[in-house]
């Protein structure tokens, strides 16, 4: 039998897809989930490192996308951002509420810096590379209280303690890291 | 006064990487709705945010699309907001959900614990009845396009208890999905959205084995039956004279696992 092979499809437009997917749209589903699925499950995976309690809240962040589509508005943002920042927020809220139980335990644990264990299984893309190189035009400081604020799910508060500076600091050099990188991203919005 | 408020500018940064408290949060939320500068800021740090997560992206477990995939199908949406207080009604959201995600109760009854098997069985059920719904397969039986004893050939595949799903897009647009019961070795392969094609073509299913390419008829409605399937086979339709052809003659335009 002779290879047979469909045609690549283009790329899908994320956001005309949430469109579709607010009106109960399974299949339109199914291509946002090949979109969005590795960069939730990475980002949830990076800040909670477990990777059964990762798949947990991924799959919980993927059929919030579906239940809140509707809620998605274009001019606030792009899809991707608007899915991933439901990503993160939910990972850092099961972070939190298991400190809350477990505070003895949060305390004996050493914080683990924001090292690329997970990276390694990451494909090379290219928005790794651009990352990367723009997290090396930060300061020391910008870059570490980022990381420990996105990629670990730290409060200011915290990260202020762990990198032992003031509390305005680290709001300060998140902030102005954020800008940085923005800019050094050419992100526009 | 003044004060507080450039202390609370200074806080777009872990606002948007989620690092502030949730007390903070409401907080900046309400300064946010003032300041048009800020929710700017925000803004492009939460695209920002988001390359971030890009950057770490990784492959999940194949059964997390199944088990979400199936989730879809026994979960609501919300509606949009209504178009006169959508900020209103957004803080209404927030205080919602924040108040019910510490149990998560919604999210996690929607994937029980239970066994895989049962629960990919009771998804197939209630997703097949959906996708039946959704490509209006009920309403073709009604319209008359099909026969019926066709119609109920296709209805049982498709509320087969093992019944499975696949969809995708085809090269000619549209899309097409094939639901499978591998009990009752039959497909039902449904295309919406395909280019129309000239009188002299015809679009044409095939079953194909590693033995070859068979014949499952001409697509001249927008559903198909396809009998004798087994597990490993693929379906495929391709562009063909418009009587069809012993076997296909052209790159198909889409190939599904059954």
């Amino acid at each position: 039998m002779r290879q047979l092979q469909p045609e690549s499809p283009p790329p899908p437009d994320l956001a005309g897809l949430l469109g579709q997917v607010a009106r109960g749209d399974h299949l339109a589903f199914e291509l946002a989930y090949a979109e969005l699925s590795g960069p939730v499950y990475g980002v949830v995976r990076q800040v909670l490192r477990d990777p059964a309690q990762s798949e947990e809240v991924a799959q919980e962040v993927l059929l919030e996308i579906w239940r809140t589509a509707s809620r998605y508005d274009q001019a606030r943002g792009s899809a991707a951002a608007w899915a991933l920042t439901i990503a993160h927020r939910r990972a850092v809220d099961r972070v939190r509420s298991e400190n809350a139980c477990s505070r003895r335990e949060q305390k004996a644990a050493e914080p683990e810096p924001a090292e690329d264990d997970v990276a390694e299984t990451v494909a090379a893309t290219l928005e790794h590379q651009r990352v990367r190189r723009c997290m090396d035009g930060l300061t020391g400081l910008q870059r570490e209280s980022i990381k420990l604020a996105y990629y670990n799910g730290y409060s200011y508060p915290e990260v202020a303690k762990l990198l032992g500076v003031a509390l305005g600091t680290v709001k300060t050099r998140i902030r102005d890291g954020l800008i940085r990188m923005r800019d050094c991203m050419e992100v526009t919005w | 006064m003044k004060v507080m408020r450039e202390d609370l500018h200074v806080l777009t940064g872990s606002y948007a990487l989620d690092a502030i408290s949730d007390t903070e949060r409401e907080e900046f939320e309400r300064h946010l709705q003032h300041c048009p500068a800020c929710e700017a800021e925000v803004r492009g740090m939460r695209e920002t945010a988001a390359r971030l997560a890009l950057a770490c992206a990784v492959t999940p477990p194949v059964r997390m699309e199944q088990r979400v995939l199936a989730a879809t199908y026994r979960t609501r949406q919300l509606p949009p907001l209504s178009a006169d207080h959508p900020r209103r009604a957004l803080s209404r959201r927030r205080a919602l959900s924040r108040r019910s995600l510490p149990r998560r109760a919604s999210s996690r009854s929607a994937f029980p614990r239970g066994a895989v098997t049962r629960r990919v069985a009771v998804f197939a059920a209630a997703a097949s009845v959906a996708v039946a719904a959704v490509l209006g397969i009920t309403q073709l039986s009604a319209q008359h396009q099909l026969d019926q004893a066709r119609a109920t050939a296709i209805a049982r595949v498709v509320t087969a208890p093992d019944a499975h799903v696949a969809t995708a897009r085809t090269s000619v647009g549209g899309s097409v999905t094939v639901v499978t019961s591998a009990a009752l070795r039959e497909a039902v392969v449904s295309a919406s959205g395909m280019a129309s094609l000239p009188s002299s073509r015809v679009y044409q299913v095939w079953v194909m084995s590693p033995s070859g390419a068979r014949s499952a008829g001409l697509m001249h409605g927008s559903s198909l039956l396809a009998s004798a399937v087994r597990p490993g086979d693929r379906i495929g339709i391709t562009v063909e004279p418009a009587d069809g052809t012993a076997r296909p003659t052209t790159t198909p335009v889409a190939v599904l696992p059954v």
